[in-house]
């Protein structure tokens, strides 16, 4: 990884941190739902996976999406768009925060927790015989670790040596329960071996860390190795939905402990260290921020959906 | 009329599934034991051999996994036929149906389609008892997005199966376990049976039976058994019970004034309820009387004989319905 790879991937982090941060503010104004789930805290595993696709790859990811469908090429103006309910969006708003498809990108997402597993699987069915070495990938948590979809879907996957790569983002809470009290392995990674695939564990904090695990494990899969589960140790500053009452789950230090990990001061240490001016860094921070305030205003001014238009797509007329 | 052939249901699926696997290498089949065993009752006997693995999956006893499977190939392109062996199973896949398969469409504002066919059985006939002998329909048909279908002879299997097949919506086709070895005439050549659209399987002129399924063999029966007493009876096949092809019951309603709905069923919050008012909205004037619903009792099925046959309707059950609203 050179530079510019290391920019990059810091801009890309610090656009989908203060998009995230825009975000959670529209859902405090109530323009955005309030179950919104925010990102923060998670940007160096959405940003260090992305740094591993192709264009064609089919991303599946969860309830938390924004992230994901970010480092994959949906643009912040889309997203503002989508969780706004706003035309524009990936879904024109019908879908929200937890359940938008960007079909031109090839992403999807849904709020039903593990579901994605199975049907990155089906995708990924596909590219086997299309043999083009496409690669599905699929996002989920800690939680999603214990439904019968993750049984289900890694087994499938498995036997059928399907390429999908599973990313598990441990952001060590499901909803309000620690993870490690709802999880009987530590670490969760280690569950890839009762399905005979590869699992891995790697510090979901550090973007670089991230990227190097999703480059080699997304080259084997697209060798046909299969798929590969690769655990990412991460943290969600803000609540499982924004503004929950964490207190009652976890405290203070614990969250300034975490913060002290933040994958972008860290990345920013390490940019300094090769030369890059700090002004430099901080210009594309006002850029971004400038950026952003544009698209937001742009969103905002979009029509929503008539609810003929919203209601069009149920179901495709029969022709007889 | 052009050649026909006297084959079974069974037969019929198996004929629809080779067909449409041949005219299109984007379909293939993916169940439990659909591949070596040929599926429980032969439906697919011989396609793994035809049509080797690429088309011919065998899946882990994982409902969920291969439907998941269905949904996520169908979205690139493939065209499932998805078996769940036992519609009692389906409670396993429910989510991949209900949550993804419906609503991908319209959350991609028809961008994305879902060719998925779903392939199940129900019904009583195999003393099967409560967990394996269930009639689901009613669930479906509150699910948008979906297509549900309940072929009651083997020509309509088969027709309707490949309509399935071709149709870019997610469409399920409930067969029934008690329908698989009965006997029907079959043309020759390729045809399709229209998805939405109802079949009169008898014509009459005093009473309508609507009946689906294996229903529809009972109402026959008791249209003949009434046909000794003087009374005419009408008898329509659905066929498709979402889109309800209402027209159809209505002109028939129209003409015999009298109604009868025949579902196993129970009537309960179901789609025969759904019948039902259709008819009341829209012929209320020529009905001579309220319609009457002839349904399987709201009970798990019992194991014995004679008790899982006395939990569902029989041609006795409907000839009395008849008389019943005929007064």
């Amino acid at each position: 990884m050179n530079t510019d790879d290391l920019l990059r991937y810091y801009s890309q982090m610090l656009e989908l941190r203060r998009l995230d941060e825009m975000l959670l503010e529209l859902k405090l104004q109530d323009l955005i739902m309030d179950g919104f789930h925010p990102y923060q805290g998670q940007e160096a595993v959405a940003i260090g996976v992305g740094a591993a696709l192709r264009p064609d790859d089919v991303v599946v990811s969860n309830h938390r999406p924004q992230g994901h469908a970010f480092a994959k090429g949906t643009t912040s103006r889309q997203i503002f768009a989508e969780l706004l309910g706003r035309r524009g969006g990936p879904s024109q708003g019908i879908g929200g925060p937890m359940q938008f498809i960007d079909a031109p990108n090839n992403f999807f997402c849904g709020s039903i927790v593990g579901s994605g597993i199975t049907i990155a699987a089906g995708v990924a069915l596909f590219m086997k015989r299309e043999g083009q070495g496409r690669i599905a990938v699929c996002f989920f948590g800690d939680g999603a670790s214990n439904t019968g979809s993750f049984h289900e879907g890694l087994n499938l996957a498995a036997i059928w040596k399907l390429p999908v790569l599973y990313i598990l983002e441990n952001n060590q809470y499901g909803e309000a329960m620690p993870v490690r009290e709802f999880v009987s392995a530590d670490p969760i990674s280690k569950r890839a071996a009762a399905y005979g695939i590869e699992g891995t564990t790697v510090d979901g904090m550090d973007v670089l860390a991230v990227a190097e695990a999703a480059m080699a494990g997304a080259e084997k899969v697209r060798q046909g190795a299969g798929p590969v589960l690769i655990e990412a140790v991460t943290y969600r500053y803000k609540g499982h939905y924004g503004g929950d009452p964490d207190h009652t789950y976890r405290t203070r230090d614990e969250i300034e402990l975490w913060r002290q990990k933040d994958p972008l001061p860290r990345l920013k240490t390490h940019l300094l260290s090769l030369g890059v001016p700090e002004a430099d860094l901080a210009r594309m921070d006002q850029l971004i921020v400038q950026r952003l305030k544009e698209d937001q205003a742009w969103a905002l001014a979009q029509p929503f959906l008539s609810v003929a238009e919203a209601t069009d797509h149920v179901m495709i007329p029969l022709t007889k | 009329m052009s050649a026909t052939r006297n084959i079974s249901y069974r037969d019929a699926v198996r004929e629809a599934t080779r067909e449409e696997m041949r005219r299109d290498k984007n379909v293939y089949l993916i169940g439990e034991d659909v591949g070596r065993w040929g599926n429980l009752f032969g439906a697919s006997a011989g396609l793994l051999q035809e049509f080797g693995w690429e088309q011919v999956k065998d899946a882990p006893i994982s409902e969920a996994a291969l439907m998941g499977c269905a949904v996520g190939s169908a979205i690139m392109g493939m065209r499932p036929i998805a078996e769940i062996m036992y519609i009692d199973f389906i409670t396993i896949a429910m989510d991949q149906i209900v949550n993804h398969a419906v609503k991908y469409h319209q959350l991609s504002n028809g961008q994305v389609k879902v060719p998925v066919t779903i392939r199940t059985q129900g019904g009583i006939g195999m003393r099967n008892s409560s967990q394996h002998s269930q009639s689901l329909e009613n669930w479906f048909v509150n699910v948008p997005g979906l297509i549900v279908a309940m072929p009651s002879t083997p020509y309509d299997a088969k027709g309707l199966l490949k309509s399935a097949v071709r149709d870019d919506n997610p469409v399920i086709l409930i067969e029934h376990k008690s329908l698989y070895f009965t006997r029907g005439e079959v043309p020759q050549e390729e045809y399709l049976v229209p998805l939405g659209v109802a079949d009169v399987k008898r014509q009459g002129q005093d009473v309508t039976i609507v009946a689906t399924s294996y229903m529809v063999l009972q109402a026959l029966a008791a249209a003949r058994q009434l046909e000794a007493d003087g009374i005419s009876a009408e008898v329509i096949d659905p066929r498709t019970l979402w889109p309800l092809d209402a027209q159809a019951l209505v002109d028939s309603v129209k003409k015999t004034r009298h109604c009868v709905v025949v579902t196993e069923a129970p009537a309960e919050g179901g789609w025969s309820g759904e019948a039902s008012a259709v008819i009341h909205e829209r012929c209320f004037r020529e009905l001579a009387r309220p319609v009457k619903r002839v349904c399987g009792l709201r009970t798990g099925v019992p194991y014995p004989t004679h008790l899982e046959k006395a939990v569902a309707p029989d041609a006795a059950w409907i000839a009395a319905g008849v008389k019943e609203v005929l007064g």
